[in-house]
Order: structure tokens, then C-alpha cells, then sequence
């Protein structure tokens, strides 16, 4: 299809006519500006073909605020050879007149027409929708939509699905999808997406479980129920056995006659018992008259020895009384020696007394002497002290005050020198003395006045003379003379003293007087250095004692020359007293030994008269025989015993008691247990024979076969649900396997040309569209191998360039299956960079070769190398 | 010269657990109401007594309930009933036997053989000399009492037992519960009533197998009989007459499918089968997916129509052929699919692949026909 003319009139920015002609075959390019009318062509083309002429939804077609506007479009082009002309005038003249090689058609034939050659639809009313642009949808791309792709493809779907299912022939199936959904849905009834068994195929699973745990259960009871069946019998025919052998009566008979046998034994044994006791008492009998025997001979033998006992003790007793007299002499001796020691040591303790008492009383003497003279000088000493502070008390003079007195009295001496030098001298020698006088004195001979301060001359009859010093310094120093001399007055009195020269002699008398008392004070504390009271009482204290003393030394014996020294004495009562004690514990052991000497002969002398008494005694000879006799009697009754009871032993052995016993208990516990078997399997057997019965009201080999047929329902329900859910899985796999094959198959003749131009942008590349031929992913060559890129994962740019090239692909499609194409592209690739942009014209121009292309733009320095003569909008109007 | 009714193996009880649950149910029913039959030919005929040879039930421990209906379904023959218990009912020491005797549901006209000790019937003129099993199994001969058996004069004797003759069942050479095969002549027995065969079988003059009187089991050994057995005086032959009392044939049927006009074949022959028929149908050979639909339909017409109707069709394969594809409309890859899946049927997997094809048939099928109303 090719565009030859266009021209439009009365429609938006063409209120007087545009008209277009010459169109290229390949591509045509319009610049301009915004808003010169680009947009309004591009709508006018439009409308031509997707809005119905008697749609009154068209009033965007008219120039602003001319409703009463008529907007015409006129359109040549030529198809298949042949020349269309179509002429469509809306709104206020609604027309619609198309002409095909010489043909006309006009009215809602001509818009139809129009729509099935294009591949779109009308509106039934209104104005035109995108779902209904079909084919031009695709193609016709408005300004800013570059890069949408999917829309449009969805609405051009059917016409390309055709495009290519025109190629393919009949190869597709025409119930496939249909089919695939269907089994799709079947197979969800019994399969999960995963695989997993649900719905009516997982419940035929479990209950198949079911009925075979509940079958094996049951089977298990049947099989219970035989085993007790038969335990049933032989029980039966165990109790028949046992009732006719009655073991238990057998056993309980020959318990008691094992009783009754070791009854006879126990007998025996008891004699046994008796005898040996019998025995015992005997051999004791034997031992009691053995010992009276033998005490009998012992006898004897003890008399002598008591005998030679009583002797020694006699002696013993003899000797010690012949030692009684000396010992008491030898104490009677020492008795005597200690007193004579005592006295000896009395009178040298006197002695040494006396001497200390005369050594004391001498020493005390001295002291007394002593003392008295420091007493009376202490006291002479005493008096002068008082004397002399009493003379230092009414002396009274403050050496400070002298030392300032000698100061005042300097500086005095001093000032009156100066005083003298400065002071006005009145020198007068007067003849008269009466009449002249100053400041009232007299003034008369020669003499001098040294004036100091202003005086007054008075001179009688002549009048009164006033001198007045000069000079700063004499009222001064007169000053200060008259403050020192005011000092020296205070001071003096002070000091109770007419002179300095006073003052200082009593100063000189009070230091000698202080000195003479520092001294006395000293040699006073030296005598006394408690005092003179204490001194004093001291020495009557002595003169008391010394009297004392006196005293006391005539009471005691004076010394001679034998007396002894009171260590000596001393030494001499010890030794006496030591000879006194050891006389005295002789004696006193002398005294208990003879005491038990006493003693022990009188036990002697007893226990020989006892014994003596005892073997004078008349009936004793008789007892020894009759002891003897009776010996003679035990001893045979022993042997008697002995024999009989060895000989019962053997007997009682040879019966085996014990062996009786374990028979008794053995044969009674065989009856026990056979009874308790016999009780056991009666228990068993009724136990049994009920359960059994119970069992068998139930019917459980009715009901396992009746489970059974459950079951076996159970298991081919199953194994169908399950053939036909694999039957279903592979169906579905299958179907959809090919269907992707036929798919792939189909896209084939898309691919090539979509390969063909994307070669021009990126060698190597693949662009891949889904089932619904929407491109999908881009696959590039890049450094790291193959990258994948999903279309809508792509940049703006990339997505737009990828867009166009993918309608230019279909764009071949369409030609291939003799469909008219017309590329109309409103401000593309705005978006690319310049290498692309570059590509892409490549990418177009080629596209040109077999497609009419109109293009328009704002940017006509972009396309310069497009290889056409731009069309300038302005000029088209103009 | 009495007359007798010989029948065994009524195995009371027994459940088919290979079939639906309703045919299930019927074929259980089917063996009671058989009794009931019998009762009602042993009244008609005015035989002396009925000999039932053991395996009177299928178990021990079947519910109370069929204990009552059994005895309940010999109401109609007033006569004496002589049953011996056989390997199934044994008489142990606790029993279905001893059950029915606790639930007082035995008439008074049924004689249990329980032991062996002669039952003799004097009016009638006959002695019975039974073997019951007392254990489920044994390995001696329970019939050699029979032997040193006496009898009162005049008598006729009368044999009954259950267990396998020996030498003349082939396939039952080791079976346990051995019978010698000239009892009869050894214990001078008038007739021999035997058990545990299911079908109806001579192994001579006087000893018979009466086998069970209504069929259990797709073995065509003649079962679904009893026998009306007239015991002449002296020495001749008794008369034995075959009597049948079943009321569902079993059927089994192999058939080979190869071209169309043997499934026409295939729906004339089952046809000609008896309504009540328990028929079990195998199929080999293949069939084309529009023959299988046309099967299906003949077979849900026959399942109706019988009292049970199973098949087997794991052995004939699906045949996807060119029709078949352009009929089903399984244009562009779906017709590959179907052709893949013809091409697996014969693998491991090939029960998978048929199944498959047949659900994809049957969609493609029913597509169609909404297709055809739109």
C-alpha cells in the first residue's frame, strides 16, 4: 500500500486546505515545530480511516470554535495496483465517497471497506477505540507511545496470528488450547501443580489404607479366633485326661503315708531327746561326786600347810616386839636435842636484833645533828629574805622609766644648746633698773635674754618694746623643749625622784638588793627544798624514834662471847628436827608392822582350828564311801544310756526324716498344682468358650470377607484414579510440549525478520517474543558471555528502539501474508543516543525498501542523513 | 427303597470380593435362596432325606444372622436333614455348629453328623455312616471307620463325607482330607455322598459328587446341581438323576478383536449369553479409537443386561488410525500427541499411554458432538 495524496481542509490547525502530494514509496519525512500541524496530519489520517463518517464523537476534528465546521480529509493511494481515492467529510456534512479503480462505493460500505483492507474495526458508534485499531494500531505510532508494545500487539493479535498461521498452513490444532485447559482441569482434580495426589484420587488413597489397616486388623482377630479355637480343643481333651486320671487323689494318698511314717520317726526322736538329756544329767552327777572326792583328800594336805603358816607368823610377831625399846629411846633422844636447838635459835635471833636496832639508832643520831644546823640557818636565811623584799617592795622604780628619763634629759641638753644658737638675744646693759621691764620682769644691769617667743619690753616712760624672734625654728624648738620638760616633770614625779642622777642611784640600789635575794632564795631551797615546816617536823619525827629505840634495846640480852650466829643456830634446828621426824616414822612403822603381824598370826591360828575342827569331825569317813559308791553307780548308768542312744541314732537315720518331710510336701504340692491346673484350665476353658462365642456372634470371617470386597473395591477405584491421573499428567505434558514446539515453529518466520533488523543494532543479538508474539527477552553478546534482558526490564530508549524494530518485523510479516502496510512514525527515538539513532536509521531506511514509512519530527537536524527531502510543515500550510 | 436329594459345598456365606458391591450382594443372596429351592424339590420329590456333604458354610464365624437364615431357608422340606461339616466347617471345639446349636436355630429335622457314629433311621430303612472333619485339615482317611461300621439288618448304608477320592481328582492328588476310592466296596456302602468338589462328578456307580448347587467360581466343571439318588433293593445300581438348581452361570469369555466385524461378532455372542450369566470378558488383539467407543457402548449395554459383567481390556490395544484422527478432528499437534501416545501403548508405560488416548478420544469426541448440536 502506498499514500499518494493527502490533503485536508476545515480540520483543527487546517482551516483552509493542506494538501500533500508526491508521496515517496519509502520514507517520507515532515518537519517542524511543535504545534505546526504534525500531529493534526498524522490525525487526519486517522480518522480517515478508523472513525465511522457518521460518527458525531469526532469534534476534536474541528478548528477551535468553529463548530460549524466541516473537516474533510481526501486520501489517495494505490493497493495492489490499483488506485483508491477516498474523500470523508464529518460533523456537519457526513460523507463518505471511495472510489477503487474506477469503482465507488460510498456510505458505511465504503468505511467498511476501508477497515477489512486495513485490518481494523469500527465502531458500531461512537468514536473510535485503540482495541479496535487493530493493524494501523501497531503500525501508526503516536508521538510519546514509541515504546509501548504489548497493547497494540494484543489488539493486532489476530491479524498476526493469521499473518503467520497463513504461513504455516494447517499444521495448528484448532481445538489444542481448548484441549490443554481441559485436561489441565481434569488432572487438578485428582493431581496438585506439584504432583501431589488431592481430591478424589488422594481420598481412594487413604481410604485404601483404611480398609487394609482395618482388614489386617480383622484378619488378625480371625486369626486369634482359630488359634483359641484349637486351644479351645486341646484344652478340652487335656481336662478329659485329667478327670480320668484324678493325679491329685494319688498325690494327697501318698502324702499321708509319707505323714504317717515320719510321724513314727518323730517319735524316735523325742525318746532320743529324753535320753540325751538323761545322759547329760548323769555325766554331771559323775563330775559332782568326782569333785567331793578329791575335796576330800585336799583337806589334809591343807591342814599341815596351815600348821607351818600359824608358826611363821608367831615369829614374826616375837621379833618386831623385841625392836619396840630401842626405837622409843632413839626418840626420846632426838626429842631432847631438838628443844636445846630451838633455844639456841631463839637467842641469836635476840641478838641479831639488837645489833640492827644500835646501827639504827646511830644513824639517826648523825641526821639529827644535821638537820638542826640547816634548820637555824635555813631560818637566819629565812628572815633576810623577808627583810630584803620588803626593801625591794618600797624601792619601787621602774627601770624603763629611768632609761626614758636619761633620754628626755639628753634630748632636753640638747634642744637647749639649739635653742640657745637660734634664739633672739636681748643683750641689755641698763643703768637703771626700775624702769625697764620685760613681760613684766625686771629688767636691770647687764645682762642677756635669750627671747624665744615675743616678748614685751616694757620701758617706763618710753613705752613698751615688742621683740619678736625670728625665724621658724625658735617657736619650734621652744615647743619641743616645753613637751620634753612637760615629759621629764611627769616622769620624775613617777619615779618619786627630784633628778636623773636619783633616780638612776636607786635604780643601781634596787638591782644589789635583787641579787642578794636570787641568792638567799637559792641556798634556802637547797637547805629546805620542802620547806622549814617540814624540816622541822622531820627532826621531831627522828627525835621520837631515836627515844624509841633507846627503849626497845634495853629489853634484849646483850651479846657475849659464845653466842652463837643465828645462821648457825639455824642450821643446828634443822638437823634436829630432822632427826626427831625420822625417830618418830620408825616408831610409828614399828607400831603397824606388829599391828599386822598381830593380825596375820590370828587368821593363821583360825584357819588351822577350822580346818583341824573339820577332820576330827566323827561322820566323815562315811561320806567318802558312800561317795565312792555312788561314782560306781553313775558311771555304769552312763554306759547303759550311751548304748542306746548310738543304737536309736542308726534307726532314726536309716529312716531319712527329711527326706520323709520333702516326700510329704512334694506329693502335697503335686495335688496343689495338679488341683490348680485342673482350676487354671477350667478358668481358661470357660474363659475361652466365652470369648469365642462373643467372637463368633460377630461373624468376623463374614465381615473381614465383607471388608475384603471393600477393599478390593477400594484398590481398583484406586489404581483407575491413578492410571488416569498419570494418563492425564502425560497428556497434559505432551500437549504442551508440542504446543510449544508448534509455537516455536511458528514464531519461526517472525524471528528471521526480527533477527534482520535487530543485526543492524547488536550482532549476535536475539529478541525473543512469547506466545502472543510480544518481544520478551533480549539476548545480547556481551563481555561475560550472554546477557539476558527482559523487554520491560529494559531502558526507555532500549524498549522504544527494540519496539520499532519489532513493528517493522511484523510490518514484514504482514507484507509476506499480502497484507497493505503503512508505517507512520510521530516523533520516534526521541530517546536514543546518537550511535543508536544511527543504527536505527540504517534500521528504517532499510525498512523503506519495502514499507511506506511517514515520519514526523521536531528535530529535523536528526534525520539529514535519512537520505529524503524533509517536507516543512510551514511550507505544506503556506 | 429310599430316595435321597445328595447336595454339598452350600458354602453359606460367602462373599464375591472381586465384584461390585450390588452383584456382590445378589450372588451372597443367590446362595440362600438355592437352599430354599432344594427344601422345595426335596418336598416336591418326597425324598427320604436331604444328604448335605459338608462345607454347609463358607466359615465358622459368619454372622448370626446367616446362621438363622440358613436353617430358616430348609423350612420347606419337613424331612431330615443329615449334614456332615466339611474342611470349611469343622467341627472344633468351637464351631459355627456349635453356635447355631447355642442360637437354638437348628430345626429339629436337621440331624448334625458330628462324630462318627451311625445315624440310623429305621423307618425310612437306612443307616447314615458320616466323616465329618474335626480338624480343618487332616491327613487320614475319616471314611475307614466305615469299614468295621455295623449296622441293623436291612438297612441300606449310606456313606456321607467330604474330602478328596483319592486317584481320581488329578489335581487334588495331595489334597488333604483323603477319601479311598473303593470305600463303597470295602464298607459294603449302598451309595457314597461325597463333598468339596465343586462340580458335579461320578466316580462310580455308587459314589457321586454332588458339587455345590449354585455356582461359585468361573470353573466349568458342571456345577449348579443337586442329585435325586433312588437306592433299589438288592443288589442293582442306584439311580442317580442330575437336577439342575443354579440360577447364575458363570461365563468366561476370551476374544480376539482384529478388524471391525469382529466387534460385531463380539456383541452377537453376548447377546446370546443368559441374562442372569456372571461373565468375566477378556479382550486382546486392538481396536481403533471409534471401535473402542462403540465398544464401551456394547459393554455398558451388557452389564446391564447380566448379572455381573467384568472385562479385561489390558491386552487390547488402541489403534489411533488415520480416520480415527481426521473423525476426532485432532488436527496440527494434537493428532501428534495421539499418534506418539498409539506408539507407547506397547511399552512399559503402555497401560498409561492407552488410558491417555482414551481420554483425549473421548474429549476430542464429546467437543465434537457439542460442535455438531452448535
Amino acid at each position: 500500500m502506498r499514500l499518494l495524496r493527502l490533503k485536508a481542509e476545515q480540520l483543527r490547525q487546517f482551516r483552509d486546505p493542506v494538501e500533500i502530494g508526491h508521496l515517496e514509496p519509502g520514507i517520507n519525512l515532515f518537519t517542524g515545530p511543535n504545534e505546526s500541524g504534525k500531529s493534526t496530519l498524522v490525525r487526519a489520517i486517522r480518522a480517515a480511516f478508523f472513525e465511522r463518517h457518521k460518527s458525531s464523537s469526532v469534534d476534536d476534528l474541528q478548528p477551535w470554535g468553529d463548530s460549524a465546521a466541516a473537516p474533510i480529509v481526501e486520501l489517495d493511494f494505490e493497493w495492489q495496483g490499483k488506485p483508491w481515492k477516498l474523500v470523508k467529510s464529518f460533523l456537519k456534512k457526513k460523507r463518505c465517497d471511495l472510489s477503487v479503480d474506477g469503482e465507488a462505493y460510498s456510505g458505511d460500505e465504503a468505511d467498511d471497506m476501508l477497515a477489512d483492507l486495513l485490518g481494523f474495526e469500527l465502531p458500531k458508534r461512537g468514536a473510535s477505540r485503540p482495541e479496535q485499531w487493530g493493524i494501523p494500531g501497531l503500525l501508526w505510532i503516536e508521538q510519546g507511545a514509541g515504546q509501548e508494545i504489548q497493547v497494540p500487539v494484543e489488539y493486532a493479535g489476530q491479524h498476526l496470528k493469521a499473518a503467520l498461521g497463513g504461513n504455516l498452513g494447517e499444521v495448528t490444532s484448532s481445538t489444542g488450547d481448548e484441549l490443554i485447559s481441559q485436561v489441565a482441569a481434569e488432572r487438578t482434580k485428582l493431581l496438585t501443580a506439584t504432583g501431589k495426589t488431592t481430591g478424589d484420587y488422594a481420598k481412594a488413597i487413604t481410604e485404601v489404607d483404611r480398609l487394609q489397616e482395618q482388614f489386617e486388623t480383622l484378619q488378625d482377630r480371625v486369626r486369634q479366633y482359630r488359634e483359641q479355637v484349637d486351644r479351645l480343643g486341646q484344652l478340652r481333651e487335656e481336662q478329659d485326661r485329667a478327670e480320668t486320671d484324678r493325679l491329685w487323689e494319688t498325690y494327697r494318698q501318698q502324702a499321708k503315708e509319707a505323714e504317717v511314717r515320719l510321724a513314727e520317726v518323730m517319735a524316735w526322736q523325742k525318746d532320743q531327746d529324753r535320753d540325751q538329756q538323761a545322759l547329760g544329767e548323769c555325766r554331771t552327777s559323775i563330775q559332782t561326786t568326782l569333785d567331793l572326792l578329791n575335796g576330800f583328800q585336799n583337806q589334809q594336805t591343807d591342814l599341815s600347810r596351815r600348821q607351818e603358816e600359824k608358826g611363821k607368823a608367831e615369829q614374826e610377831q616375837a621379833d618386831l616386839e623385841d625392836r619396840k625399846p630401842a626405837h622409843e629411846k632413839a626418840l626420846a633422844e632426838a626429842g631432847l636435842a631438838h628443844e636445846a636447838a630451838r633455844k639456841a635459835l631463839k637467842l641469836a635471833q635476840q641478838h641479831q636484833q639488837r645489833e640492827e636496832w644500835a646501827r639504827e639508832l646511830e644513824g639517826i643520831e648523825a641526821d639529827l645533828e644535821r638537820d638542826t644546823v640547816k634548820l637555824t640557818r635555813a631560818r637566819k636565811l629565812h628572815s633576810a629574805l623577808l627583810e630584803n623584799r620588803q626593801k625591794q617592795q618600797s624601792l619601787g622604780i621602774d627601770p624603763e622609766a629611768v632609761e626614758r628619763l636619761k633620754d628626755v634629759t639628753s634630748e632636753l641638753d640638747r634642744l637647749a644648746i639649739q635653742q640657745d644658737a637660734v634664739a633672739t638675744r636681748l643683750q641689755f646693759d641698763l643703768t637703771d633698773d626700775q624702769s625697764v621691764t620685760l613681760d613684766g620682769e625686771k629688767l636691770a644691769g647687764r645682762s642677756e635674754r635669750l627671747l624665744i617667743e615675743p616678748g614685751e619690753v616694757a620701758i617706763k616712760g618710753v613705752g613698751t618694746l615688742r621683740v619678736l624672734p625670728g625665724g621658724e625654728d625658735v617657736a619650734e624648738i621652744a615647743r619641743a623643749r616645753q613637751n620634753l620638760t612637760d615629759e621629764q616633770e611627769s616622769l620624775l614625779s613617777r619615779l618619786r625622784v627630784t633628778s636623773l642622777a636619783e633616780a638612776e642611784g636607786r635604780l643601781k640600789r634596787l638591782q644589789d638588793l635583787r641579787q642578794d635575794i636570787q641568792r638567799d632564795d637559792s641556798v634556802l631551797k637547797e637547805l629546805a627544798p620542802e620547806g622549814l615546816e617540814a624540816l622541822s617536823d622531820r627532826l621531831r619525827l627522828r627525835q621520837v624514834r631515836k627515844d624509841e629505840l633507846a627503849a626497845q634495846m634495853q629489853a634484849l640480852p646483850e651479846q657475849d662471847d659464845n653466842s652463837l650466829s643465828l645462821s648457825r643456830a639455824e642450821a643446828q634446828l634443822e638437823s634436829a628436827q630432822h632427826g626427831l621426824e625420822a625417830a618418830e616414822a620408825a616408831k610409828q612403822k614399828l607400831t603397824g608392822d606388829l599391828s599386822l603381824a598381830e593380825q596375820a598370826l590370828n587368821r593363821a591360828k583360825q584357819e588351822w582350828e577350822r580346818l583341824n575342827n573339820e577332820l576330827q569331825a566323827p561322820d566323815r569317813k562315811q561320806r567318802e564311801k558312800q561317795a565312792e559308791d555312788q561314782l560306781i553307780e553313775l558311771r555304769a548308768k552312763e554306759r547303759s544310756l550311751n548304748k542306746r542312744l548310738s543304737e536309736r541314732e542308726k534307726q532314726i537315720e536309716q529312716a531319712k526324716p527329711d527326706v520323709l518331710e520333702q516326700d510329704v510336701e512334694r506329693f502335697n504340692r503335686s495335688a496343689d498344682a495338679a488341683e490348680q491346673q485342673e482350676d487354671k484350665r477350667n478358668r481358661e476353658l470357660i474363659q475361652i468358650q466365652t470369648r469365642l462365642e462373643a467372637a463368633g456372634a460377630e461373624g468376623l470371617e463374614e465381615q473381614v470377607a465383607e471388608l475384603g470386597s471393600e477393599l478390593e473395591q477400594a484398590i481398583r477405584r484406586k489404581r483407575e484414579l491413578e492410571r488416569r491421573a498419570k494418563a492425564l499428567d502425560l497428556l497434559h505434558t505432551r500437549l504442551t510440549e508440542h504446543r510449544l514446539e508448534l509455537t516455536r515453529q511458528l514464531q519461526a518466520p517472525l524471528q528471521r525478520h526480527l533477527s534482520h533488523y535487530l543485526q543492524l543494532l547488536f550482532p549476535e543479538a536475539s529478541l525473543k517474543v512469547d506466545e502472543n508474539l510480544i518481544p520478551e527477552i533480549l539476548v545480547r553478546q556481551g563481555h561475560g558471555g550472554e546477557e539476558r534482558g527482559k523487554f520491560e526490564e529494559l531502558s526507555f530508549g532500549a524498549r522504544e528502539q527494540m519496539a520499532l524494530i519489532s513493528r517493522l518485523a511484523y510490518a514484514d510479516l504482514l507484507l509476506e501474508a499480502d497484507r497493505p502496510t503503512l508505517i507512520i512514525l510521530d516523533d520516534a527515538l526521541v530517546h536514543s543516543d546518537a550511535e543508536r539513532l544511527k543504527a536505527m536509521k540504517r534500521v528504517l531506511y532499510d525498512a523503506a525498501q519495502r514499507h511506506q514509512i511517514l515520519l514526523f519530527t521536531c528535530h529535523p537536524d536528526n534525520w539529514r542523513d535519512l537520505g529524503v527531502i524533509a517536507r516543512d510543515m510551514e511550507g505544506l500550510k503556506g | 427303597m429310599p430316595r435321597f436329594l445328595h447336595t454339598a459345598d452350600w458354602q453359606i456365606g460367602r462373599q464375591y470380593s472381586n465384584f461390585a458391591p450390588e452383584d456382590a450382594l445378589a450372588l451372597a443372596e443367590a446362595r440362600i435362596s438355592v437352599i430354599e429351592r432344594i427344601a422345595d424339590l426335596a418336598a416336591s420329590e418326597r425324598v427320604d432325606a436331604v444328604l448335605v456333604a459338608g462345607d454347609v458354610f463358607d466359615a465358622q464365624t459368619v454372622s448370626d444372622r446367616t446362621v438363622r437364615r440358613l436353617f430358616n431357608a430348609m423350612a420347606g422340606y419337613t424331612g431330615p436333614w443329615v449334614l456332615v461339616s466339611g474342611n470349611h466347617d469343622a467341627a472344633l471345639a468351637e464351631s459355627v455348629w456349635t453356635r447355631a446349636r447355642r442360637l437354638g436355630a437348628i430345626p429339629d429335622n436337621a440331624h448334625l453328623a458330628l462324630t462318627a457314629e451311625v445315624l440310623e433311621f429305621a423307618e425310612a430303612g437306612f443307616a447314615v455312616l458320616p466323616a465329618p472333619l474335626t480338624q480343618r485339615h487332616t491327613q487320614t482317611d475319616l471314611t475307614r471307620w466305615f469299614d468295621q461300621a455295623e449296622t441293623s439288618n436291612g438297612l441300606v448304608r449310606i456313606g456321607l463325607a467330604h474330602g478328596s477320592v483319592q486317584g481320581v481328582l488329578a489335581e487334588d492328588v495331595d489334597s488333604p482330607n483323603p477319601i479311598a476310592a473303593d470305600r463303597v466296596a470295602t464298607a459294603q456302602l449302598d451309595y457314597l455322598a461325597l463333598g468339596d468338589w465343586h462340580g458335579t462328578k461320578r466316580i462310580n456307580a455308587r459314589t457321586w459328587y454332588s458339587g455345590t448347587p449354585e455356582q461359585d467360581r468361573f470353573k466349568g466343571n458342571d456345577p449348579g446341581n443337586v442329585l435325586l439318588v433312588d437306592i433299589p433293593k438288592g443288589v442293582a445300581e442306584p439311580h442317580v438323576e442330575i437336577r439342575s438348581t443354579g440360577q447364575h452361570p458363570w461365563i468366561q469369555m476370551t476374544e480376539r478383536l482384529a478388524v471391525l466385524s469382529d466387534l460385531d461378532q463380539l456383541i452377537v455372542k453376548l447377546e446370546r449369553q443368559p441374562e442372569r450369566a456372571v461373565v468375566a470378558l477378556r479382550l486382546e488383539g486392538e481396536i481403533s479409537l471409534l471401535g473402542k467407543q462403540q465398544l464401551e457402548g456394547a459393554l455398558s449395554a451388557a452389564e446391564a443386561r447380566f448379572r455381573s459383567l467384568r472385562y479385561d481390556l489390558s491386552d487390547l490395544s488402541l489403534l489411533a488410525t488415520e480416520d480415527d484422527i481426521a473423525a476426532l478432528h485432532a488436527d496440527g499437534y494434537v493428532g501428534k500427541v495421539i499418534s506418539e501416545l498409539r506408539d507407547e501403548q506397547d511399552g512399559d508405560d503402555g497401560e498409561v499411554a492407552r488410558e491417555a488416548m482414551a481420554i483425549l478420544a473421548s474429549m476430542l469426541l464429546e467437543k465434537q458432538a457439542l460442535g455438531g448440536d452448535a
